[in-house]
């Protein structure tokens, strides 16, 4: 009777996906303090960047649970490694929100110009696309073991991917426009203006890296 | 001769309450029936499958192991089989104890050479069986592991890789459910009818009744609304394949394992009852039906509760990987028992397990109850052996 007990172990995929929810919920977060950062209310951004504290450190706990039940004894459908460096790339999702969240904080908003507060909103919108799109790759990827590596899903899966990397590249061309313009203002703008707005744009267009990173992963597993 | 029997029957209990927990497992896990039905279910099957197909493996334990010849004392065999009985007995109850995932058969062969060795020396050991029934310890799981790669592979292309999965599901089931009857009707017709042609067995009794299966589970599959998820629909589809094949299981189990605890109690009866002699005559069909009755009472009485405890434990088995894996190791074990083999079924359930976790089907398994098997394969037969010869030492001391 022990063999049961030793012989299956637990299937990463669900923490993975509770993993990923968490995630995505420290993004959205994210999102609506960006929102609040543009409509001026100070308040209301600060309670949300603290809450988005928390929701990546929920993350970071269920990662810690992952690493510790992946033992390398485990015989699973994809290669550990491969689910070791996707968890890690899809909690770097939520650190990067964080990081975005940390640079909203530093400063009162208010000196920033419109035209240029546009395109950062733009850019949160996208990210939490990124890593809503994350969120379903994960789930489709536990699809294609369910069924045994079709062929059909992993075309799904594939999809999904490259929605994630045309989101990123949209994002890094955001933020180089967002550059420029930074720099054709820097007449106008006053040191610490530009350098928290090209933070706060480096880190959300972080947030799209760290989403591809971790599809790439999902790639890599389908391959195995 | 009483106390040879109740410590037989024991054993059988023994082999229900804890063993059979192995072998329906994967059907219990994958929610395929709920611990009540598996233990009616075991029960049933395993009394069958003991009673009708447990005889070629009985009489390798009972005589195939020992040169019987060698023995002209019939005390000898009822002290000896005593001796193998308490032996495997308290080494399966230290192994349990200690987590340890020892085979109940490699414990009873190891007690059986183990009183042979004292009585005799080296000579009296049929090494060349004994080494047959270790080489088949080492491949039965191999084999299991094989045949369950390949057949999970065959699920995924003939049904789970199909643009409709479901309906695929729908003919492929009725199949593997023939397949297995297939088998069950061809042993039915060697080992129940006395044929000794396989072939003629298989086309005139195994494909036969395989068909008719095939043709009544075609009718009684029926997609009555299509689930939003194709697989969820497979997997249902499945979950009614598993009970039959969970019996299947049973069935096997019963066959092979029913040895462990009856075969040494048939050497002891026969030579109690006729002398000497008496080890010529087959083993009397009552004694596998004793054995068959303890193994369902230790389901009834114990069993099902471990497999209440199994069947919460393993939540990431799916039936058409719990399917794989009850088919092929059913299968694996039915064949062994044919050629008379005693083989540890867990291992062959493990080896089924690891098998689909190579065709990716499992998500994850974890792979150091492999070196725990490996060791218990080179550990137990000298232990058990060991205890026995001590235990038959006493007793012929004492008696």
């Amino acid at each position: 009777m022990q063999v049961w007990m030793k012989l299956f172990a637990k299937s990463p995929f669900k923490p993975l996906i509770k993993h990923s929810e968490a995630v995505l919920e420290t993004v959205e977060t994210l999102e609506k303090a960006i929102n609040a950062w543009y409509n001026g209310n100070y308040e209301e951004m600060r309670d949300l960047a603290v809450e988005v504290d928390r929701l990546e450190d929920v993350a970071d706990r269920i990662k810690e649970g992952i690493r510790d039940s992946l033992n390398s004894k485990l015989m699973m459908a994809v290669s550990r490694e491969d689910v070791l460096i996707y968890l890690h790339m899809q909690d770097k999702v939520a650190d990067a929100a964080e990081d975005t969240a940390k640079w909203l904080l530093v400063k009162k908003p208010g000196a920033v110009p419109d035209e240029l507060k546009a395109p950062i909103i733009q850019m949160g919108v996208e990210s939490i696309k990124a890593a809503k799109l994350v969120h379903k790759a994960i789930v489709q990827m536990d699809r294609v073991i369910e069924s045994g590596f079709a062929e059909k899903e992993i075309a799904e899966e594939y999809g999904i991917i490259h929605e994630i990397e045309s989101v990123e590249s949209k994002i890094d061309g955001l933020d180089t426009k967002l550059m420029q313009k930074v720099f054709e203002m820097e007449g106008s703008l006053s040191w610490g203006d530009g350098l928290y707005i090209l933070n706060v744009a480096r880190t959300l267009s972080n947030i799209s890296d760290k989403a591809k990173d971790a599809a790439e992963r999902i790639r890599l597993m389908m391959n195995k | 001769m009483l106390i040879t029997i109740a410590l037989g029957f024991w054993m059988a209990w023994n082999i229900g309450a804890n063993d059979v927990a192995n072998s329906m497992g994967t059907a219990v896990g994958a929610k395929a029936i709920t611990p009540k039905q598996a233990a009616v279910i075991a029960g049933l099957m395993n009394f069958i499958g003991a009673y009708f197909f447990g005889k070629s493996v009985t009489e390798t334990i009972r005589k195939g192991i020992l040169d019987i010849n060698m023995i002209h004392n019939p005390m000898v065999i009822v002290y000896g089989s005593l001796a193998a009985l308490l032996a495997a007995s308290i080494w399966l109850i230290f192994a349990t104890y200690n987590g340890l995932p020892v085979s109940t058969t490699h414990s009873i062969i190891g007690g059986v050479v183990g009183y042979g060795l004292v009585y005799a020396g080296t000579a009296i050991v049929d090494w060349w069986k004994l080494g047959q029934v270790v080489l088949s310890w080492i491949l039965s799981p191999i084999l299991g592991a094989i045949v369950a790669f390949f057949v999970f592979l065959a699920v995924k292309r003939s049904i789970l890789a199909r643009e409709d999965p479901l309906g695929s599901a729908r003919r492929w089931a009725p199949f593997w459910t023939g397949l297995a009857f297939v088998v069950i009707g061809t042993m039915f017709y060697i080992k129940v009818l006395h044929g000794s042609n396989l072939l003629k067995g298989m086309v005139f009794y195994g494909i036969p009744v395989g068909f008719a299966i095939f043709i009544l589970s075609y009718a009684l599959i029926k997609v009555r609304f299509r689930p939003k998820d194709p697989y969820l629909g497979v997997e249902r589809i499945f979950r009614k394949v598993q009970v039959v094949t969970s019996a299947y299981v049973a069935l096997a189990h019963g066959s092979n394992d029913v040895a462990n605890a009856v075969g040494p109690i048939a050497a002891a009866y026969a030579v109690l009852s006729m002398g000497l002699k008496g080890m010529e005559v087959p083993v009397p069909r009552w004694i596998l039906a004793l054995g068959g009755l303890g193994i369902a009472i230790g389901i009834f009485t114990y069993g099902y509760k471990v497999m209440e405890t199994v069947g919460k434990r393993i939540t990431e088995l799916t039936n058409t990987r719990g399917f794989s894996i009850d088919f092929s190791a059913a299968t694996v074990i039915l064949v062994a028992s044919w050629l008379g083999m005693p083989i540890s079924t867990t291992h062959v359930v493990v080896g089924a397990v690891v098998g689909v976790g190579l065709a990716r089907g499992v998500k994850a398994i974890n792979t150091s109850i492999l070196k725990d098997i490996i060791i218990s394969w080179f550990v137990t037969v000298p232990v058990a052996a060991a205890i026995s010869a001590v235990i038959f030492k006493v007793f012929l001391l004492v008696g």
